[in-house]
Formats: C-alpha cells, structure tokens, sequence
C-alpha cells in the first residue's frame, strides 16, 4: 500500500488540514494520519470488490455480521446484573403473578355475582 | 380416507422410481392432486359430523381443515425447495421429498386419527422427519442446536402426556375421540388430578409454543431450510392446538382452576414475543416470533373452553398456517438471492422487484390481521371471547393487536421500502415459480373470506 495516494480533489479529514493543525502535537496528527491510511486501505477493498465486473455474491461486511451475531446470541453472553435481574423480575417475573391475580378476583367476583343473580332470580320465582 | 392416504403412501416408491427429468414435475402433480382431492374432505353432511369413519380414522368438522391444510401444504413445499435442491446428488433430492411424504403421511394420520394414542404416535412420528430436515439441509452450524432444542423439548413434554393417556384407558376402557366426551371423569386424589392435567396439556402446550416453553421455536424456524420452515409453521404448531382442542373435552372440571397461569402465560407471550420481534434483525426470526404471538392468542382462545374461543382458535390457526408460510417463503425468495437473512441487507426491494411486492404486501396485511382476512375473524372471535371471559384481558391482547401491526409493517417496510444497498448486483428477477408458490397461498387466504364458515368446526351455525 505503499503506493496509495489520495484522489486529488477529496477532501482531508480536519487534522490533516493544513490551515487547521498548527495547534496539534506532531504525535496527534501521526496518528491521524496512520488511521486516515488505515480507512484510506478499507476503502479500497470495498471498490475493489465493488467494481469488480466478476463479482456476483453481496461484498461481505465484518462489521455487520459481528453486529448480526451479537444481536441473535445474547443468551449466551448474558450476565446477572443487578440491572439485569431488575429487568427480569419486572418484565417477566412480576406481570405473570399480577396478571394471574386480575384475572382470578375479576372471575371470582363474576363468579359471585352470576351465582347471586341466579339465586334472586330463583327466589323470585319461588324456585325449591 | 384411502383416496387420500394411498397416493399419499405412493408417494414414496414415485420420487424413488421416476427418472431425473421427470422427478419433480412428478411429485409436484401427484402432490397436487391429492391436496385438490382432500378438499372434498370440507364437505361434512353427517348428522354426526363424522365423515370418512372407520374403526382407527375419521374425519369431522375441527380436523377438517387441518388436514386439507397439510394436504395442500406438500405441493407449496416441493415448489418452494426446487431450487435450493437443483444442486444436489439426485439420491439426497428423493431422499428429501421422501422425508417431506412421510411427514404428509404422519400428519394425516394424526389429524384423522379416532384415537388418541394412535394421535400420540403420529405426533411423536412428525418429529423425526422435520428433524432430519432440519439437520441435514438446514444452512448454518446453529442447526444441530436447533434440532436438539425441537426434539427434547417436544419429547420432554409428550412423555407424561403418555401415561395421561395409558391413565385414561385404564380408567374408561377406550381412549376413542367419539367415546371420551362421554366418559367419567379420572378420580384421583386433588394434587393428582391437577398432574394429570398439567401432564395432558404440556405436551401440546410446549407445541404451539406457549411463551415460557418456546424457546425451540425460533430456533428451528430460522435454521430449517424453506419446506421445514414452511411446514413447522403452518402445520406442525397446529398438532398442538388440535391436540388441546381434542382433550379439553375430557378434562372438564379440572379446567376451570387450572387454566390459569397459562391463560396468563399465553396472553403475557403474545406482547413479549410482539416486542421482540421489533427488536429482530433476521427476518425468519421475526417471523418465527410472530408465530409465537399469534399461537399464544391461540392458546388463549383454546383454554377458555368457550364455543367461540374455539372456532376463532381453529380459523386462526389456518389462516395463520397460509400466512405464515407465505412469509417464510417471500423470506427464502430474499435469501436465495443474497444468501443472508439480515433485514438491512435487503431493502428497499419494491425498487429491484416490484411484482413480489406486492405478495409481501399481501402476506403483511394477513399477518396483521386485516379485515376481512380470515387472520381478523379468528383474532377478533378470540378477543371477544376472551373479553367475556374477563374483561382485563382487553388490555392485554389490544396492545398485543397493536404490536402485531407495527411489527408486520416494520417487516414490509424494512424488506420493501427504503433505499436499496448500492452494492447489490445479482438480484435474479422473480421466477414464476415463486409467483405461483406465493399465489397459491395467498389466493385460499383470499378466498375462505368468501365462505369461513368451512373452518368454524363444531359450531358452525
């Protein structure tokens, strides 16, 4: 890669500037420059295989199947935190048993008052 | 019951003993000729509602269609797996298509079966052949995890449901669907009554998935090559339904305290696994955890036990069946031709391939339940019927309805719309197979608009 030059028209990142980096230490701008290489090279890579006329598969992307595999793995980097049993306990602990005792009062109470209704409905008939 | 189950059998000698240029085409027509022939099935004029009765199968309003869903499901998979199986050894493709017979087979005699051990082993039976799908033409290592998790989740629930069932015989003499309605009910002590339950109702609970036991299914959904997915989807949850349908019937007293926590479980699924498939980036596993919602109102509908909970439970579950399948073959149409299921990957596709558009389109709207879809009358049948069995439920499955609808739009919006990526440059155009695949499902999904009354079950009025 020795070789590499910029386009000619692209612009520069702000620390390689010229009119902008007198107030930077030499040791910054190195290393501006080094990751300016570095991006420069992936760059490169990328249109390579962009303009390639031979090409047929889709140009894979590390960084994206890192992100993909993360995303679909999380059991097994999953860690108990505190914030994490928090989460747990609110979300998947607590609305079962808050859920169970809504609905068994609200039956419960239906329950009643239908078995109510029948028994004064009964009486009113002069059911035995 | 023969028409059906004979060229079913035959099946199997047919993909052995065509040659290779004919195999496909071959299977395909006989395939499709039985699932037209099983839609005679659909017709029930007995007084009874048993049709098609001999002493082990019979046919009535609740498996009906059911088994004319499998049926029809064969030809859809062939369809869908021909291409991704152009490019093996001829042996591995009959190999393929047998197994995919052999679990027509099991499931119409599962579906048909008078009685229930014979459905336990016919249940068990589907196992194999979707395992073997699943581990040896899934894509990605992950698949040997996910037949594990499908299998000994699946076992682990249906061995008690085995002495449930061996419980029952012994008690009432005949384990046949026409017979135990009326039997007396299993007297034993208070604790052991309720294990019984628990023990008849997991099997079929850890099938449907119910949310706290579904942790098999996104997993092998998403490493399944297209036919399993395909077929897990739309059929195989569907065992389960069926299954709880059918024994609900015998375990009546108990039910009433013991539905409980899986009414609970079920209704607090259908918003989680909703929440989790707005957070997905593949998109078989969004549509695996759709599954799972939709199922979880499913189950719901079932264990209230209340005529319309079951009939808006058996439309959901065929209706979802079509959809569902529809999805996770627009999905496989994405991945044969990028050969990645991320969703960022492949965007912006109305723009590349306008016509398959709009059967994303269509197979979105089902999937959100959208009037008049069948998807709209099962949901809506199971939410009333929820609503009157308590009214908090409301609460829980509106929001439900309403992440349903975000994340089927977020689908077709992320796959469709949105800019297409630059560097995407073998997009084949769409083939006409995958028209037909897609126009197949959908154009029965259109169609039981006009007439849901063949899939109401029982309670056809």
């Amino acid at each position: 890669m020795a070789d590499y030059r910029e386009a000619p028209l692209a612009t520069r990142p702000k620390t390689l500037d010229p009119n902008e980096y007198f107030n930077l230490s030499p040791d910054y701008r190195r290393a501006e420059a080094e990751r300016a290489a570095l991006r420069a090279g992936l760059k490169r890579q990328y249109q390579l295989q962009l303009n390639n006329p031979h090409r047929k598969e889709l140009i894979e992307d590390p960084a994206l199947n890192r992100w993909v595999y993360a995303r679909a793995n999380p059991y097994n980097h999953f860690k108990a935190t505190k914030k994490t049993s928090l989460l747990g306990a609110l979300f998947g602990v607590a609305p079962l048993f808050i859920l169970y005792y809504v609905f068994k009062t609200d039956r419960v109470r239906l329950y009643r008052r239908t078995t109510y209704c029948q028994c004064i409905a009964d009486q009113a008939l002069d059911v035995g | 019951m023969l028409k059906i189950l004979i060229p079913t059998l035959f099946l199997l000698p047919t993909t052995w003993l065509t040659s290779s240029k004919w195999l496909w085409p071959t299977a395909l027509t006989q395939s499709m000729l039985i699932a037209l022939g099983s839609i005679t099935w659909l017709n029930n004029t007995t007084d009874t509602g048993w049709t098609a009765l001999n002493s082990y199968i019979g046919t009535d309003p609740l498996s009906t269609p059911l088994l004319v869903l499998s049926c029809w499901l064969l030809p859809l998979m062939l369809l869908a797996s021909q291409n991704h199986l152009s490019s093996e050894p001829m042996n591995r493709q009959r190999m393929y298509i047998t197994l995919l017979a052999t679990l027509q087979l099991f499931l119409i005699l599962a579906f048909g079966a008078t009685e229930m051990i014979m459905f336990y082993v016919m249940f068990e039976a589907t196992l194999i052949p979707t395992l073997l799908v699943i581990t040896r033409w899934g894509n990605q290592t992950e698949r040997l995890n996910a037949g594990t998790y499908f299998l000994f989740y699946t076992l682990a629930g249906s061995l008690p449901l085995l002495v449930a069932l061996l419980m029952l015989q012994n008690s009432t003499g005949t384990l046949s669907l026409l017979i135990i309605p009326y039997a007396k009910p299993l007297l034993l002590m208070p604790f052991g009554s309720k294990i019984w339950w628990a023990a008849c109702m997991i099997a079929f609970l850890v099938k449907m998935p119910l949310y706290g036991m579904h942790l098999w299914l996104p997993k092998a959904h998403v490493e399944a090559p297209v036919a399993g997915s395909m077929v897990l989807a739309a059929v195989l949850l569907k065992l389960g339904g069926y299954g709880m349908m059918r024994l609900m019937i015998v375990l009546d007293p108990l039910s009433k305290e013991m539905v409980y926590p899986f009414i609970v479980l079920a209704l607090w699924g259908v918003i989680m696994t909703g929440s989790i498939c707005l957070r997905q980036t593949d998109l078989k596993s969004l549509i695996a955890y759709s599954s799972v919602s939709h199922m979880g109102l499913v189950a719901g509908g079932i264990l209230i036990q209340t005529p319309w909970g079951f009939t808006g439970a058996l439309i959901l579950m065929i209706a979802h069946g079509l959809a569902s399948s529809a999805l996770f073959c627009l999905a496989n149409t994405n991945y044969e031709r990028t050969h990645s299921r991320t969703m960022l990957l492949a965007r912006g596709l109305q723009i590349a391939l306008p016509l398959m558009t709009t059967w994303w389109f269509i197979a979105s709207l089902a999937n959100l339940a959208l009037p008049p879809l069948p998807n709209l009358m099962g949901e809506l049948m199971i939410l009333t019927s929820l609503f009157n069995w308590s009214a908090w439920t409301l609460v829980l499955t509106g929001i439900g309805t309403l992440i349903t609808a975000a994340y089927s739009l977020y689908m077709f919006l992320m796959s469709q719309r949105g800019p297409l990526p630059q560097h995407m440059l073998a997009l084949p155009p769409s083939y006409t197979r995958e028209h037909l695949l897609m126009a197949l499902h959908l154009i029965p999904l259109l169609l039981i608009i006009l007439k849901p009354a063949l899939l109401w079950g029982w309670f056809a009025c």
